[in-house]
């Protein structure tokens, strides 16, 4: 319990060669490249699996789901600090941006995914099939909702909404960096509560969308909340050793400093709890209730070769990390926060692969080359679009007015 | 500031043991401050006093860290465990409670309560490690006695020290405490005999707790004396009922009782039993001798099945009367009223025609209850065959044996 | 950098380039002290308490018949049917629950996010939790029939040598309840032992300085004990957070376990907590309008505390809202003709009445507070968080009436209304609620003194 201080913004913060990213377009160029070319090695490996590329397109939806849930997750991240107007966290929110701010890139790469859709193949998803749904009553009844046309207006709403936030809130960022206008924070604030009611509808049915609707015949109210818990561990993993990785080659050294690793850590503990919360609420009732439309999404789940992963979330992303973030050292120690955002990151695609994969084959993991294609290919597409975001550009958000204060705090 | 020996506290007198020494500063930097210079001093027992959290007071102070977090880890982990264990012995072990077909010890429905208990446990430790570890309760204390110090929990900021810290003394710890900048000094005393409670409230907890003696006392009386008068009601757990119970009054119908005779003529489902053959073992006026079943294998089955229920505790699983009630009784030495049960292998039943072994199963014979009300009339008729089969057991002659098999005796 | 006018009633403003005072007026340690103080001091209680407090514990003395009448009669005296066999008893049980998630929420969650607004408002926020759990905890006590077996419900070796059945939610409920109960009551006390010190000191009678004293624990506000007590804090703080969250997901496990229509959804347990954090922020608001202009605390309790607690009201009546929408998307996506009918029958059935209050209080209503003046006007928020307990209260009655009158089986169908026991009760809850709050306004710091020292713009003037 400190006294309040009103924190004059230090004078040595300018963006200078400590804060702007310098890095050379060639090695942008050479990461694009290779993510291309990744993706399309797992292309050409999932068509050698002889299986009309099921495998690769839910794999490329499991890594997909997974890449933009870490850019939505920071995208929530910068919405939620702008509505509590908090302090701490302008040290580390331009991470946030940057992450939020792959979006648009992001929305190129659903691109596959939506053409099976409004291709009418079956390859994802059972109700894109127009002679599937008429076989079914259930499919027909939600025919309404689940069709091609209208699962690709959704899609284009969901990212004009995503793009449209996340450019807006790098942009206002960015803009402070030189002009130092309080102005940009109230406008940032004053749009965060509608921004935060659009991303949680946005999120919730795309979510619904593109991973509940794999099985079109289960349903959980749950599901948005699920996929968002993981989406914030995930950014806030991403952001850590993203500063973590930053700090290692010279950038950042005085602005992030241990409180601010203390401060995401507890953050990063406590989606761990959140996750497991809802995971448990979302499982208990189903297990509970004992009803058949329901358990017939966890049966495959917690049998055979996939119940193996089921006891490997539970402990590995909700028991392990618990304990381990558990202690005050852990948070403040850089090392052994980034080792555990590493393992959460990890975790958290495991989560995603097991929520997609057994929709296709129930009874075996088949993991292979082509899903670590799809992941490296993915992985370093987005990382060059960060990339080509933050060059030349600083890695602080310096013209922030609550700056002094973010660096002047204390843990307790 | 000069330190005099004069501004003792008013009530204190002389002859108190000294307790220590109390200063004043005037704010809380200042106070930090001083706490740097008496820890470098090397005083061991001392403390300051505040009243909020100081920043900084800690590492003034060189406060170590306190070890209540492993504390309540551990009381969280004991929360776990006891949850567990009281879960799985209760109902899985203790007491198998089998609900709607979940497993005995069912992980998913343990872990709420599992939860609630760690935090209780977890919760209670913080709290009372926390009273513990600061030293409290401690209702009676040199400092609180000082008027100047009633200000620690509005203003006040203060430094104590000990006088049992080896380097207190009673002229240079003052000076130090002056020189450090504090607005007052004064020295503390152990009050020579404490009695701060108020009589007033030492009558009032001496009555109420002879009060609170009475009502186990009665309790204690009313357990060890006995009464004849009906138990005492004090809540009616539906014992008085607005109903009517069988065999009592009512001024409602002429006749004044309660109970309603059925209207005449009337016969409850499955009363009818017109077949005298089925039901009653009887043709004409004699006992039937056929049955009025097919007899089949599996009524034959049956038969023993329900012979060996309900007619072998007494008559044997062979029918020779030898069963285990029988065998029981004739072993106490007060057989002598036991009237052992007929074997079912004396002439005198062997010649008894079906309908009336159906017959004294049904209504029993001398000590024998009658089965009737136990056993449906169906699975009567299928004890009369297996009774049949077992006196043609006991009774066989070597022309009963098939010839192909007649060797095989030998 | 520019100073705050400290005399300026309205803080609300926003610069990014400063933090706004979270106490108004020229406050130094002392003069808080003695403005909080004061009103445990006063020798002479006011005419006006004692009109409240009258009416208060003549409704509590209703209460507490209503009770006695329902023991001695049995729970046929309340409007419960078949197949409507939770009503009122149930409805009003976790409307208090829910209230009483706003006093650990400030306390403990706005404590570990370093909203240091909470410390004027914690205090008198912790006490009505308390008080509300016992609201909340009478209801299913009465509502088993026996009450006087209720220990029944306990886990301890008995000559039956049975045990409770620890799959059921409803002794989950026990659990969840009477930690929740503990928990509250701790923190609650532990956080007042140094303002009950303070009382102690400044007592001018005997009995006063001793009875004060007694609780305080001899507390002398020592360095090595103030660390420990930070710790400790903390660490309640952080076991009160996921604590306030399990208990009214425990309590939505009552219903979402089973299979009926309308009880059965995954999105129950956050659902309702969003729901219990909004009613009990709305309860704090309604309880700290009056209290602070009664009792001269506008300097602690200031606008910029009400325009925040209805920032919180207006994102979690969003959730709640979220919520709403979620479950009838799903009660048609799901295909679920009886989930369908379950929720068509909310809306357009004979308790439609009710759903539409529920929906028009707790979602368009707190819509108002989109707008500055009703964020920082008190009778504008008044308005507001009266109605959004009074939508909360219809949530659980749309919950559980109406999910119960219409079941799987129409020859089950049914229908509720409460008898004059069953409002005689709920009103009487209320009296026991306020009769409660009164005392503690009477006796009791009302504002955590020592923690509001911590956030004085110029403490030492």
């Amino acid at each position: 319990m400190t006294h309040p201080i009103m924190h004059q913004r230090p004078a040595h913060m300018t963006v200078d060669s400590h804060l702007r990213l310098s890095i050379a377009p060639r090695w942008i160029w050479a990461l694009a490249a290779l993510g291309a070319a990744g993706l399309l090695g797992g292309l050409l490996s999932g068509w050698l699996q002889g299986d009309d590329l099921a495998h690769f397109y839910h794999t490329y939806l499991a890594t997909y789901s997974f890449f933009l849930s870490l850019a939505l997750g920071a995208l929530f991240f910068v919405l939620l600090q702008h509505v509590t107007h908090a302090g701490w966290s302008v040290s580390v929110r331009r991470l946030a941006e940057i992450l939020a701010g792959t979006l648009p890139a992001l929305a190129v790469l659903f691109l596959p995914i939506a053409a099976a859709v409004i291709g009418r193949s079956p390859v994802l998803y059972e109700w894109a099939d127009p002679q599937a749904v008429q076989a079914d009553e259930l499919l027909l009844h939600k025919q309404p909702y689940l069709n091609a046309p209208f699962f690709a207006l959704r899609t284009v709403i969901y990212f004009a909404v995503w793009v449209f936030l996340a450019r807006y809130y790098l942009k206002r960022s960015l803009a402070q960096d030189d002009s130092q206008e309080p102005q940009l924070t109230l406008a940032m604030e004053r749009a965060s509560p509608l921004g935060l009611l659009l991303f949680a509808a946005t999120v919730t049915f795309a979510s619904f969308d593109w991973l509940m609707s794999l099985e079109p015949r289960w349903f959980s109210t749950i599901f948005g909340v699920y996929y968002f818990s993981g989406a914030v561990l995930g950014a806030l993993a991403a952001m850590i050793l993203m500063a973590v990785a930053l700090q290692a080659r010279g950038y950042l050294r005085d602005s992030i400093q241990t409180e601010h690793y203390h401060d995401l850590g507890k953050l990063l503990f406590a989606f761990v709890v959140f996750w497991g919360y809802i995971a448990f609420s979302q499982y208990l009732l189903m297990w509970y209730a004992n009803l058949p439309e329901e358990t017939v999404w966890y049966l495959p789940r917690i049998q055979g070769p996939w119940g193996v992963v089921s006891v490997a979330l539970l402990l590995g992303h909700l028991l392990i990390p618990f304990l381990g973030l558990l202690p005050r050292t852990a948070k403040r120690r850089k090392p052994v926060l980034a080792f555990w955002a590493a393992w959460l990151l990890a975790i958290h695609w495991l989560d995603l692969y097991w929520l997609v994969m057994p929709s296709l084959d129930p009874g075996r993991i088949v993991f292979g080359l082509t899903d670590i294609l799809c992941l490296v290919g993915q992985g370093c597409l987005m990382a060059a679009a960060a990339a080509s975001l933050a060059r030349g550009r600083s890695l602080l958000a310096v013209g922030d007015p609550r700056l002094g204060e973010s660096l002047a705090f204390e843990n307790l | 500031m000069p330190v005099s020996e004069e501004p003792l506290l008013p009530n204190t007198e002389p002859r108190d043991e000294l307790a220590g020494v109390l200063a004043q500063f005037p704010n809380a930097a200042t106070l930090v401050e001083a706490a740097t210079a008496v820890r470098e001093a090397g005083y061991r027992r001392w403390d300051c006093h505040s009243p909020f959290p100081v920043h900084g007071i800690d590492t003034a102070m060189g406060t170590r860290r306190t070890p209540l977090p492993w504390l309540v880890l551990g009381a969280g982990l004991g929360g776990a465990m006891v949850a567990m264990g009281l879960q799985w012995w209760t109902n899985a072990f203790d007491y198998p409670l089998l609900i709607s077909g979940k497993p005995l010890f069912s992980l998913p429905a343990n872990i709420p309560v599992a939860f609630e208990l760690i935090v209780l446990f977890a919760g209670l430790t913080a709290f009372l490690g926390a009273i513990v570890l600061c030293g409290l309760p401690r209702w009676a204390h040199p400092l609180l006695r000082s008027r100047t110090f009633r200000r620690v929990t509005t203003d006040g900021m203060f430094i104590s020290i000990d006088a049992t810290d080896p380097k207190f003394d009673v002229q240079a710890t003052p000076n130090m405490l002056s020189s450090l900048g504090a607005v007052s000094v004064e020295l503390c005393h152990e009050p020579a005999h404490a009695r701060t409670i108020p009589s007033l409230l030492v009558w009032a907890v001496v009555v109420a707790g002879l009060l609170a003696l009475l009502p186990p006392l009665f309790i204690a009386r009313a357990r060890a004396t006995k009464s004849d008068q009906p138990r005492v009601h004090l809540v009616p757990d539906m014992d008085f009922q607005p109903k009517y119970k069988p065999q009592t009054a009512s001024g409602l119908w002429a006749d004044g009782r309660a109970m309603r005779a059925p209207v005449e003529g009337t016969l409850a489902l499955g009363d009818l039993q017109s077949d005298d053959h089925f039901w009653r073992g009887k043709q004409g006026d004699g006992w039937a001798a056929a049955f009025p079943v097919p007899v089949t294998d599996r009524l034959m089955a049956r038969g023993r099945q329900q012979f060996n229920v309900f007619c072998t505790p007494c008559h044997g699983l062979t029918g020779m009367g030898d069963g285990m009630i029988s065998q029981r009784a004739l072993r106490r030495s007060d057989s002598a009223g036991w009237v052992p049960p007929l074997s079912l292998h004396v002439e005198e039943v062997r010649k008894q025609p079906a309908g009336q072994v159906f017959n004294t199963i049904t209504n029993g014979a001398r000590k024998m209850p009658g089965y009737g009300a136990q056993i449906a009339a169906e699975d009567r008729w299928a004890i009369v065959l297996y009774i049949l089969a077992l006196q043609r057991s006991q009774n066989a002659t070597l022309e009963d044996v098939p010839e192909a098999v007649r060797p095989q005796l030998r | 950098m520019s100073t705050l006018d400290l005399r300026s009633a309205d803080n609300t403003g926003n610069d990014p380039t400063r933090r706004a005072a979270l106490v108004i007026g020229h406050h130094d340690y002392a003069s808080v002290t003695q403005l909080v103080s004061q009103l445990a001091e006063r020798s002479r209680t006011p005419l006006a308490w004692y009109v409240a407090f009258a009416v208060s514990a003549a409704w509590a003395g209703l209460f507490f018949l209503l009770i006695g009448y329902l023991v001695f009669t049995g729970v046929g005296v309340w409007g419960n049917n078949r197949p409507v066999g939770w009503a009122f008893d149930i409805v009003n049980f976790v409307f208090w629950v829910g209230i009483g998630h706003a006093g650990t929420l400030i306390s403990a969650i706005l404590f570990l996010f370093r909203q240091r607004w909470r410390t004027s408002i914690n205090r008198a926020a912790e006490a009505m939790t308390v008080f509300a759990v016992i609201c909340a905890a009478v209801y299913p006590g009465v509502h088993i029939g026996r009450a006087w077996l209720a220990y029944w419900l306990a886990p301890y070796p008995n000559q039956m040598q049975i045990w409770p059945n620890f799959r059921s939610p409803l002794l989950w409920d026990v659990f969840a309840v009477s930690t929740y109960f503990t928990l509250s009551l701790l923190f609650w006390y532990l956080g007042m032992i140094p303002d009950l010190a303070t009382l102690r000191d400044r007592a001018q009678s005997r009995l006063k300085r001793f009875i004060y004293g007694v609780f305080a624990l001899g507390w002398r506000g020592s360095a090595r004990a103030w660390h420990v007590y930070e710790t400790a804090y903390l660490l309640l703080a952080a076991l009160a957070t996921p604590l306030v969250l399990s208990v009214h997901s425990v309590v939505s496990f009552d219903f979402a376990v089973s299979v009926l229509p309308g009880w059965h959804t995954t999105i129950f347990p956050p659902y309702f907590v969003a729901g219990a954090i909004f009613s009990g922020f709305a309860m704090v608001v309604t309880l700290m309008v009056p209290a602070r202009a009664w009792f001269g605390l506008k300097d602690l309790i200031t606008l910029r505390h009400l325009e925040n607690m209805n920032k919180v009201i207006l994102a979690t009546g969003c959730m709640v809202g979220y919520a709403y929408g979620i479950e009838f998307f799903i009660a048609w996506y799901g295909g679920n003709p009886y989930e369908q009918f379950a929720f068509l029958n909310r809306a357009l059935g004979p308790y439609a009445w009710a759903y539409w209050i529920m929906v028009t209080c707790n979602v368009a209503v707190p819509q108002l507070l989109w707008m500055k003046s009703w964020r920082t006007t008190p009778w504008k928020m008044m308005i507001v968080a009266i109605l959004v307990n009074v939508g909360m209260w219809f949530e659980r009655f749309v919950i559980i009436v109406i999910s119960l009158t219409r079941d799987f089986l129409p020859s089950n169908w049914g229908a509720y209304s409460p008898t004059w026991v069953d409002l005689g009760m709920f009103a009487g809850s209320f009296g026991l609620f306020f009769m409660l709050f009164l005392l503690f306004c009477r006796w009791l710091p009302m504002v955590a003194m020592a923690e509001v020292k911590t956030v004085l713009p110029h403490p030492e003037n």
